[in-house]
């Protein structure tokens, strides 16, 4: 199979899908000829031209107001923000209209389209530019929420996206752009709410999302060394969330450690530990449940400090090892 | 000021005590001095009186608690006084406080460590299921996890070590006998055979009397229990045995009857003469008067008589000091006020402890003779039986006369056959001629 950036996975799905449907647009700052802030639109402009690949004003309001308009007009557009911290100038129309469309027009009207933009900390982006917050989105009924971990999952997961009659918040992480992964050439989807087990373990389960699929995949190699059998659950997709997959994993381990990018309160790490605690999982579970997540601080600009803002692979060894003490 | 009242020491080896009674209930005024509460100690019940005049605003332990010496039982304070925190809380709050001044720690950073909470064994629910499925009693497993936290594991291996084999047939037998297979004992890993559950003719066993009546071993009882159980344990017994003619005592008694009557009181009776005499014979054999400590044996000065004193749930031994230098009559009295005492548990502990030899006296009973467990720290206690007519040859006589048996059990530690028999000898001499002792 060949093995292809998460960058070039995604654009991949996007071509595929405004192939298949010219109903699909895009939509975004700079997102033409220039290609998008990260490229991940590179080219598209080039081969659809202008009326399939929109560049548009600053105000994401705007992008946001206008794929709203689009989708309830028939048009599967997919509008990208250039920093998720964008989102919220985006939020009003994302989650006072985008949300509420379908459900107060009775289900004559639906609003199929995506959001995506990338998130996350890691390139000295500073405070402005670097946060990581989709379990905000995965509060909102009418919304979707995914956030791809690898190459594989991101071009099957956008496809589904786009496919979908509903507004789907599509969270990149920025330092998954340059990750690389097996991803067929041939056509395939990865449904929305179906969570993936990226590695198999029967000491300890990893709930992982986004870049710390990453680094548990990472903490997982390292232990594996000291006999340590990690499993690794990657939900995949926070809403819907397949509390089903993580609670088999709970009940065979007994034990999790759930990572977030996001920050540590609210997060949606609480949201999974909660649901396990509630489930038919918790007479298996053999210690308390952990959660590693972000400080509840601004990401610093200062990279020594950034990089203590959120779980890194050593973090997620130790929090696995407390929980196995 | 509220006063927080502790279990108060009543003696000097006194280390807790039973709460027998409030005689005061939550809310009622109470004056400095007045009893408030009645408590049971080893050996006798006493009211405590209250330190401070107030309201009885809160009682800390329940009638029946044993208390240790020093903890809190009750708070006096004022009708709508605020009360102090009593107990482990305020100690754990101080304690918690303490510790975060030290480490300058905020209120977020508290130490992980759980608090117990009683009754409650901690498992994690994993080893809480395992434990249903198995019925396994959590609180026998060892915890090996983080905080004393019993894990599923250590479920698992508590099964594992505690899993009865047996080999069918043996399982059968159970099965229709009615046999809990976890009665029979086996070396670990051994199977349990037909040969473990079938007993021999000789070890079978008979359904079981049906219980009257459970009596709780506490208080007085306990501390009988573990007190003869040490002297036989540690105390090698030997017994000498003779008889007295009691002629003479008799007569003593009958003459100084009227006397002491007038002056003490009190009635005369046999043990205060044998409190007398043996005090007496102590004196002239001082090794009987004394205490084996390990490395040295201490004989005592003063020679302080215990007498054993049936009480209807145990038996106290209230002490005559230095019964050598006092006289019948004294004795007597004496002996009148602290057997009175003994039997309304109201004896203080400084009555009853620092003997040096004990006397009991099972006459009353009809018991012609008997072997006593010495009464440690003290080396020897004497055994009265009955006083009874007999015919026993004088010269070459027979004639009748009141013949009462001693039986001396000494410490061979400290005391030598030969000392016990010479101290026994002085007595019976002291007692066949009494007025020696007057001397």
């Amino acid at each position: 199979m060949p093995e292809k950036l998460y960058i070039d996975a995604l654009r991949e799905g996007l071509r595929e899908e405004m192939l298949r449907d010219e109903n699909v647009f895009i939509l975004g700052e700079d997102v033409g000829l220039y290609g998008g802030a990260f490229g991940v639109t590179k080219g598209l402009f080039q081969e659809f031209g202008e009326d399939r690949v929109k560049d548009t004003p600053i105000s994401e309001a705007a992008i946001a107001g206008a794929a709203v308009g689009a989708a309830l007009c028939g048009m599967r557009p997919v509008a990208e923000i250039m920093f998720f911290d964008f989102f919220t100038i985006a939020m009003d129309q994302l989650v006072n209209q985008g949300a509420k469309n379908r459900y107060m027009f009775g289900g004559k009207a639906k609003v199929p389209m995506v959001i995506r933009g990338p998130m996350g900390c890691g390139t000295g982006a500073a405070a402005q530019h670097s946060q990581s917050f989709p379990a905000v989105f995965a509060h909102f009924p009418g919304l979707k929420v995914v956030m791809p971990s690898t190459p594989y999952d991101v071009k099957g997961l956008i496809k589904a996206s786009i496919r979908d009659d509903n507004p789907v918040v599509f969270a990149e992480h920025k330092l998954l752009y340059r990750v690389k992964g097996e991803v067929p050439d041939e056509e395939y989807i990865v449904p929305l709410g179906k969570a993936d087990v990226k590695r198999k373990g029967k000491d300890i389960t990893v709930v992982a999302g986004s870049i710390m699929v990453i680094r548990a995949l990472e903490a997982a190699k390292q232990l594996e060394k000291e006999g340590i059998d990690v499993e690794v659950v990657d939900p995949r997709t926070l809403k819907p969330l397949d509390m089903d997959t993580i609670i088999n994993s709970v009940k065979k381990t007994g034990r999790v450690v759930i990572v977030e990018d996001d920050p540590i309160s609210f997060g949606w790490g609480a949201e999974v530990a909660a649901g396990i605690a509630s489930s038919s999982a918790f007479d298996y579970l053999d210690a308390p449940i952990k959660r590693l997540a972000g400080l509840d601080i601004p990401i610093p600009y200062n990279p020594n400090l950034e990089k203590h803002a959120v779980p890194q692979v050593e973090d997620i060894i130790k929090g696995i090892k407390d929980t196995l003490r | 000021m509220a006063t927080i009242v502790t279990m108060p020491k009543l003696g000097t080896t006194m280390e807790e005590g039973t709460i027998i009674k409030w005689l005061k209930k939550e809310g009622e005024p109470i004056q400095k001095g007045e009893p408030y509460v009645e408590i049971q100690t080893d050996k006798v019940n006493l009211e405590d009186e209250a330190p401070e005049s107030g309201i009885m605003r809160k009682i800390l332990v329940s009638e029946g608690a044993v208390v240790p010496v020093g903890k809190e039982i009750a708070i006096i304070a004022g009708a709508d006084e605020v009360l102090p925190e009593i107990g482990e809380e305020k100690t754990k709050e101080a304690e918690r406080q303490a510790s975060q001044i030290k480490s300058g720690e905020e209120t977020k950073e508290q130490p992980k460590e759980m608090e117990a909470f009683e009754g409650r064994v901690k498992a994690s629910p994993a080893a809480k299921r395992v434990a249903r499925e198995n019925d396994v009693d959590l609180s026998k497993v060892t915890p090996s996890g983080p905080d004393g936290r019993i894990t599923e594991k250590d479920v698992m291996e508590f099964i594992k070590s505690h899993k009865i084999k047996a080999t069918p047939v043996a399982m059968k037998i159970a099965v229709e006998q009615g046999i809990s297979l976890e009665t029979i004992q086996k070396a670990p890993g051994e199977r349990i055979t037909k040969q473990d559950l079938v007993p021999k003719e000789s070890e079978k066993t008979f359904p079981a009397a049906e219980t009257q009546k459970v009596i709780p071993v506490t208080g007085m009882r306990k501390i009988i229990a573990e007190r003869m159980t040490k002297s036989k344990g540690t105390a090698p017994h030997i017994y000498l045995t003779l008889e007295v003619d009691m002629t003479k005592v008799i007569e003593l008694r009958e003459k100084l009857l009227p006397a002491i009557q007038a002056r003490y009181s009190c009635k005369l009776s046999y043990n205060d003469i044998l409190i007398k005499a043996s005090a007496v014979a102590i004196k002239q054999n001082p090794i009987v008067n004394s205490s084996f400590l390990g490395d040295e044996i201490i004989i005592k000065q003063d020679i302080n008589i215990g007498l054993a004193v049936a009480l209807d749930d145990g038996l106290i031994v209230p002490v005559v000091r230095c019964a050598d230098k006092k006289g019948i009559g004294e004795i007597s009295k004496e002996t009148t006020q602290l057997i009175e005492k003994a039997r309304s548990g109201k004896l203080m502990p400084d009555e009853y402890q620092g003997g040096t030899f004990t006397i009991t006296n099972l006459g009353m009973y009809d018991i012609e003779n008997f072997k006593a467990i010495i009464n440690q720290p003290e080396s020897a206690i004497l055994a009265v039986g009955k006083i009874m007519k007999k015919p026993v040859v004088i010269g070459d006589q027979i004639v009748i006369r009141p013949m009462m048996n001693l039986t001396l059990s000494c410490d061979h530690r400290v005391i030598d056959g030969a000392q016990g028999a010479r101290f026994l000898q002085t007595l019976k001499q002291i007692l066949e001629e009494p007025l020696e002792m007057l001397m």
